[in-house]
């Protein structure tokens, strides 16, 4: 059976805007949304606060290099 | 040419929507055909009764609506079944809503969907596309470094650099290294492997080994991995193979440049796994890269010695093994130009020799930034280097020169002076080098305030200065845009695509595109941010096309002090009288600009035994 997040290819992004006050709530609240969302082990890649919040966008590696790559065989859990 | 005059019906199957079907009779007709394009809105019976009274031999037909377009289609294809006129005509169709699998299942013989080129549908009618893959162009592998003289235009800084070359290659002509005694050895290797001795391949192993430092040679003695690296498993390699072929075959590349064969667009891998770069590169393929350059780890330059197999690593770089680049080159696609970077440490020449043997299109030597930049001591460098150069024109590799010093702080004068020395070095042994500047905001710009104002002026008046001095192609680089990319993706592809087409404006032969993951330092770069810069300069590419971005006055003014300041640096050189003692005594770069001599390899250098 395929494991969706198996087919990653390496990393993904989430990018959105978020109503805050500073770059430092921006991060703290990216990170738990990721967290949240079960991408653990995520950092932020890009964030830009100005006025009414901040653009940013966090990652988290599915597979890094060295890994063995679930996608080489399709996305299957096992084999 | 066409052999018979084919006949070909366009009719477009939507109540205004032709425009798509315009630009493609425009394609046919050029291409000789005999067309025959219907007006809009017509119903599928009026479609039909044309076919049967024009008996053509292919019915194009078009269709921009999404609303009931399985509906419409099916009927046409019905009432064209019926009328039994299929099989001595095939039904082509295209448009917005449709895709391969649809066209498939109504019972077309080819769809084409939205990014289609008229070029794409001649090639299908010529048969130059695979049926089964209905967009695939058949791209040629392009030539990059012929059509020039490499002939000096400014005659003062060509004696100069002919005179300072000619000293450095009578110089390194005496002299020899464990590098250039490895490079034999692997050579030698290649030569009994063909022949099928492995007892010879085994002993010139342990010789192999005996000259690896002693971080390199546990890896041969005892069968130890080195650094943070692993070998791969039979298993991971047949999955890849696999994954690979399957990828190629479903692979239909995108169009970078739109109307210009120039400049090529490159991009680096390297993402420390011969696996993972193997699935960057079918990404880069398929987003329409025309080549790929091998990235290797730092470390591969600091030490004596390559490692061999299937190797795998944490970090940035790719081990360079013969094992990992025949991975890699089988992986490519036919048209893909792939370069293997020799250019700055120990192994330079046995790497020239690997790019050799592995068939690729490109390596790189630069024994200036290599030895000034990179840490690699500028004896040993130049010998190896000139054995390098010697390599690559023997395997008819073209090479790039580099001048990456700037980055450390080297004004773009010097480092050039650097790189025509090494380019007519190579001239001299029969190679064929590109001139590689950089497109960056250097130290010396940040510094003296030549980017004040714009990224153009500075970079363009580079090349302006290179041209006025040498025809010989010229390709920005490496990549283009460096020091002006932050870790916003919007920002580092549109500073990417803006660089690359500079670079095409400037009519470079190429040019080599950075990731929009450039300026992110967190981890490894991301296959969709190799997505980000070439889906950018696509975009560019169409909105430029072959119109030219128009540099300032300062540009010429510019370009007038390199040149000057090149020619300056070359009397020096010369007058020293010894180019490798130049490098050690800083007058291609030195502590104040930002580099040193470096220490790897010193002392290592020995006079050849007559």
């Amino acid at each position: 059976m395929k494991e969706p997040i198996n087919l990653v290819m390496d990393a993904i992004d989430v990018e959105t805007f978020l109503a805050c006050t500073s770059e430092e709530e921006a991060r703290n609240t990216m990170l738990e949304i990721m967290k949240r969302m079960g991408l653990n082990e995520a950092e932020i890649v890009f964030v830009e606060t100005i006025g009414p919040g901040a653009r940013v966008r966090a990652r988290c590696y599915v597979h890094k290099p060295g890994d063995e790559y679930r996608w080489l065989r399709g996305g299957r859990k096992h084999g | 040419m066409v052999e018979e005059k084919k006949k070909i019906l366009l009719a477009p199957l939507d109540p205004v929507h032709d425009v798509g079907l315009k630009m493609i009779r425009r394609a046919l007709d050029e291409a000789g055909y005999e067309t025959n394009l219907l007006p809009p809105d017509l119903p599928p019976e009026e479609i039909v009764k044309n076919m049967i009274a024009y008996k053509p031999d292919y019915t194009l037909i078009g269709r921009t609506l999404g609303y009931d377009v399985e509906t419409v289609l099916s009927r046409l294809v019905d009432l064209a079944d019926a009328s039994g006129l299929r099989p001595k005509m095939k039904m082509v169709v295209g448009g917005m809503p449709i895709k391969p699998e649809l066209a498939a299942e109504l019972g077309f013989d080819a769809g084409f969907g939205p990014g289609t080129t008229p070029e794409e549908v001649v090639a299908y009618i010529e048969g130059r596309l695979e049926a089964e893959q209905h967009t695939k162009v058949l791209r040629q592998k392009p030539k990059i470094a012929e059509g020039f003289s490499y002939r000096f235009v400014n005659e003062e800084i060509g004696r100069l650099c002919s005179e300072i070359a000619d000293e450095a290659l009578a110089w390194a002509s005496e002299r020899t290294s464990p590098g250039i005694e490895r490079s034999q050895i692997r050579r030698e290797m290649f030569s009994l492997q063909r022949r099928g001795d492995s007892a010879g391949v085994e002993k010139l192993r342990r010789e192999y080994a005996a000259l690896c430092d002693s971080f390199i040679k546990p890896f041969y003695d005892l069968g130890q991995t080195v650094g943070k690296t692993r070998l791969l498993s039979e298993s991971e390699l047949a999955a890849l193979n696999e994954y690979a072929a399957e990828a190629a075959s479903r692979l239909v590349p995108r169009r970078v440049r739109h109307s210009k064969e120039r400049p090529l667009v490159f991009t680096q891998y390297g993402t420390g796994c011969p696996f993972m770069d193997v699935a960057h590169i079918k990404v880069v393929e398929a987003w329409g890269a025309d080549g790929v350059i091998h990235f290797d780890p730092s470390w591969g330059a600091r030490h004596e010695g390559l490692l061999e197999g299937h190797i795998t690593h944490e970090e940035d770089g790719s081990p360079i093994t013969p094992e990992n680049l025949a991975l890699i080159k089988h992986s490519l696609m036919p048209w893909t130009l792939w370069q293997v970077r020799a250019h700055r440490g120990l192994n330079t020449p046995e790497t020239v020799v690997l790019a050799g043997e592995m068939k690729a299109d490109l390596t790189k030597v630069n024994m200036v930034y290599g030895s000034l930049g990179a840490g690699t001591d500028p004896e040993r460098l130049v010998v190896d280097g000139t054995e390098a150069l010697r390599l690559a024109a023997e395997y008819g590799l073209p090479y790039d020169v580099v001048t990456n010093e700037e980055l450390c702080g080297v004004p773009a004068y010097k480092a050039f002076a650097g790189m025509l020395i090494v380019a007519t070095m190579g001239i001299k042994l029969g190679g064929r080098p590109i001139l590689k500047p950089l497109f960056c905001y250097s130290p010396e710009v940040l510094i003296n305030g030549q980017m004040s104002d714009n990224y153009v002026d500075f970079n363009a008046a580079k090349l302006m200065a290179l041209r006025s001095i040498i025809d010989a192609p010229v390709w920005p680089g490496e990549p283009v845009g460096f020091m002006t990319h932050t870790s916003d993706r919007i920002q580092a592809s549109a500073t990417t695509m803006l660089h690359a087409c500079l670079a095409s404006s400037l009519d470079a032969v190429a040019v080599t595109i950075s990731s929009s993951d450039e300026a992110f330092s967190g981890g490894p770069i991301s296959a969709a941010s190799r997505v980000d810069t070439l889906r950018a300069v696509t975009e560019g590419m169409r909105f430029f096309g072959k119109a030219k971005i128009q540099p300032t006055e300062k540009a010429e003014e510019f370009a007038r002090g390199i040149t000057e300041g090149i020619q300056k640096v070359l009397q020096q050189v010369k007058a020293r009288g010894s180019f490798v003692s130049a490098l050690y005594e800083g007058l291609l770069g030195n502590k104040e600009d930002g580099v040193y001599p470096g220490r790897a390899g010193r002392q290592t250098v020995r006079t050849r035994s007559t």
